[in-house]
């Protein structure tokens, strides 16, 4: 079987994907914790057990990895947002949702934050195409909350001229930015006011 | 520590940023100032050379990141305490037969302030457009309804007399 390669669209054996997907797990693995500023390839040679021929014959080089990583971890957390948001009706669960990303961060005492989060603060400006790519994955992951916000609406529980997705990107900031506090300072604390900062403010639109 | 040199300029911009918005919050003491305020800071993050931008991009450890956020926020937390004190809130506007000024927590209002200027401004840079930075503001701000920007569509149309109880 063989699968494409979404950066230089050559077809991949079986092999080929396999080293390929090796090399993009180490890769999201070492950006994730030490940030992608302090990876390089060769921590990434190391870590993945690949030689350089068979990372190049993959990867043009750190912006073309950059990007395979944007993409694996986007993936992950776009099925994983999708899972836990797209029957989610009621302010009660989306204060579940919240929970849920609070615990998770604070296994680690929020250290790492949140992966696609922690890519989009680092690569900014750098790589056009890169930026673009995670552009596109806030805009799905904002959708999937102003998807649930619209059926707040639609159920009463927002008055009809609330914006959706206004509030629906005023979250996601909250959270993210929410995520970026508690990293700086080791503690999940600032993460779980700021999302219940905004989560209340939410919900008293109904109340006016 | 690796990198002096990084870290030094970074520790530059720090106070740099604390320098300025010190200076600017303590002149916040309504909510038409508190909407100055709010423009100015929009239109730093979104110029990509300014020490707010360079301050607030998340590499790596350094030392001193986790003093400049409290300080910041501690510094929006006493201008939130300040307009809650002079009564500057959309009061009106929150008016449902309870009392939200009272519920409003200057401290944690300041944590949402200041998530918001960080995770919006992350948001707004990815997609060059200030409006995630604005929509996360309109949100983070709203007991302050006057300080809303007036160029994007507002989230309630109604008037704000026309909603209240009393």
């Amino acid at each position: 079987m063989t699968t494409a390669d979404s950066h230089n669209g050559r077809r991949l054996t079986a092999r080929g994907a396999k080293t390929r997907a090796r090399i993009v797990a180490a890769a999201t693995d070492l950006m994730y914790i030490r940030g992608v500023g302090a990876t390089t390839l060769d921590d990434v040679l190391a870590a993945s057990g690949v030689s350089k021929s068979q990372l190049y014959h993959h990867f043009d080089g750190k912006d073309a990895l950059i990007r395979a990583v944007i993409d694996h971890v986007g993936e992950r957390i776009i099925e994983r947002e999708r899972d836990a948001l797209s029957h989610v009706s009621t302010i009660r669960g989306l204060r579940r949702w919240r929970d849920a990303l609070v615990q998770n961060n604070g296994l680690r005492h929020g250290a790492y934050g949140c992966a696609l989060g922690s890519l989009a603060s680092e690569v900014s400006d750098h790589d056009a195409l890169a930026r673009q790519a995670l552009s596109q994955l806030f805009t799905e992951w904002q959708g999937l909350l102003a998807g649930v916000l619209r059926r707040l609406q639609d159920g009463g529980a927002l008055p009809p001229e609330a914006s959706v997705d206004q509030l629906a990107t005023g979250l996601m900031a909250a959270l993210q930015g929410g995520y970026l506090l508690a990293q700086t300072a080791r503690d999940v604390t600032p993460m779980a006011t700021s999302i219940d900062m905004a989560l209340a403010h939410i919900e008293s639109l109904s109340e006016r | 520590m690796v990198s002096t040199g990084r870290e030094g300029l970074l520790r530059t911009h720090f106070a740099e940023v604390l320098a300025r918005e010190s200076a600017c919050l303590a002149g916040v003491t309504d909510g038409a100032k508190l909407a100055d305020w709010r423009r100015r800071v929009v239109e730093e993050l979104m110029t990509p050379p300014s020490p707010y931008v360079l301050a607030l991009r998340q590499t790596g450890d350094v030392p001193d990141r986790a003093d400049f956020l409290d300080r910041w926020r501690e510094l929006i937390a006493e201008t939130v305490d300040r307009l809650l004190q002079s009564g500057t809130t959309g009061d009106t506007h929150f008016s449902s037969g309870q009392t939200r000024r009272a519920d409003v927590d200057a401290q944690k209002t300041a944590v949402l302030i200041l998530a918001a200027l960080h995770g919006g401004s992350t948001l707004s840079q990815i997609a060059k457009d200030p409006w995630p930075l604005n929509a996360a503001l309109d949100l983070a701000l709203a007991p302050f309804a006057a300080t809303e920007d007036d160029s994007p569509a507002r989230t309630g149309t109604s008037s704000p007399i026309s909603n209240m109880n009393s």
